[in-house]
């Protein structure tokens, strides 16, 4: 028997040991990147808490209440900013095509701060002042904002239509300024007259 | 008379026009001040925000400077709500508020990275050790037993000659 011919298994098998016993400390060190998807969440929900009865057609002067929510999967705590838009049929939305956000100031914004895996979720109340076909002012969450937006009738759809939008925005370490993070919902509504 | 008048009517013109410069002045170092205010709150809470992952990374429980944070956050996005409105005394105000938070957050941030970077080394030191002594102890170990089994190799090499040597001169003796 030639001892010699065993002697590369035998060093394998050693280093394998010492591996194995220095995996604590290794572990500490060493941290390989995990292959699970990095992603933010955005959604909207209607008062009820549920993905139904969403404010559609709505009147002047009278409050309604979504709910909009964000979940953190990026692997990192993030900084968050949603920027609550408002906008007639004619003006921009944003551009999903190049991941730009729409080109409107934003009325109302959110800020938060939302660990990896943690959820942010916030009520929404809004109202409408002017009439159906020229909107004076927005109030959200209390505060009133003058917009001086006016929608054309819509033939097609017979009403006075405005969208009520939400960006997802984050703070990018490197750049140093919040980005448009290509996330938005939003909600049509049918601006009415009726009591 | 007609001098006299003349001047009573002009100072009364130079008073309301100064009220009005005065005012317009105010108005605009307000708008600096919410601007300047703002920038600075926002500088504040970012690196309040960077210190916070740092406590993070370092293992420390970061949920309570998030809370916080989140609180500096709402005043922020208030202040650039009222300065959006115009109301640069309030956006400066909020904009203070959020400055303070994040002031206060970095401070604990750092305090709580410190006192994690310290507590993990101390979990770490124990690990270290044992896995030193057993790299050590498994490359002794590996190398006494290769010895013991050349030396065990070598000694049945060593019989199995002989018993070939005797058997040969035993197959010539007889």
């Amino acid at each position: 028997m030639n001892i010699k011919s065993y002697r590369d298994w035998f060093i394998v098998g050693t280093l394998a040991l010492m591996l194995l016993a220095a995996s604590p400390t290794l572990a500490t060190f060493v941290h390989l990147p995990s292959d699970s998807a990095k992603f933010s969440e955005l959604w909207l929900l209607g008062p009820g808490h549920k993905a139904e009865d969403y404010p559609f057609n709505v009147r002047m002067n009278v409050t309604y209440s979504v709910y909009v929510g964000v979940g953190n999967h990026l692997g990192y705590s993030a900084y968050y900013k949603i920027d609550v838009k408002f906008r007639n049929q004619t003006q921009s939305l944003l551009d999903t095509s190049n991941s730009s956000p729409s080109k409107l100031n934003s009325t109302y914004e959110f800020r938060f701060f939302l660990a990896d895996g943690k959820i942010w979720e916030t009520p929404l109340n809004f109202s409408f002042q002017g009439k159906p076909s020229s909107v004076r002012h927005i109030s959200v969450n209390g505060i009133a904002f003058p917009v001086n937006l006016s929608s054309q009738w819509n033939q097609t759809l017979s009403g006075f239509y405005y969208q009520l939008f939400f960006e997802l925005w984050l703070f990018n370490m490197t750049a140093q300024r919040f980005q448009y993070h290509n996330r938005s919902v939003g909600i049509w509504l049918n601006m009415t007259n009726g009591a | 008379m007609s001098v006299l008048r003349f001047s009573l009517v002009l100072t009364i013109l130079l008073v309301f026009a100064s009220q009005t410069f005065v005012s317009l002045t105010f108005a605009q170092t307000s708008e600096y001040e919410a601007t300047s205010a703002l920038a600075d709150a926002e500088g504040v809470v970012v690196s309040a925000y960077q210190a916070a992952l740092k406590a993070e990374e370092a293992g420390a429980n970061a949920s309570g400077l998030w809370t916080q944070l989140n609180k500096a956050g709402e005043y922020l996005a208030r202040a650039h709500t009222e300065f959006r409105l115009g109301d640069f005394e309030r956006a400066a105000d909020f904009a203070n508020l959020g400055k303070s938070i994040g002031e206060e957050v970095k401070n604990t941030a750092l305090a709580l990275k410190d006192s994690a970077l310290s507590e993990s080394l101390q979990r770490m030191v124990p690990f270290m050790i044992a896995s030193v002594v057993s790299v050590a102890l498994i490359t002794l170990g590996s190398l006494w037993v290769w010895h013991l089994l050349k030396k065990i190799t070598a000694t049945a090499n060593f019989r199995n000659r002989i018993r070939v040597v005797i058997l040969n001169e035993y197959q010539i003796l007889s």
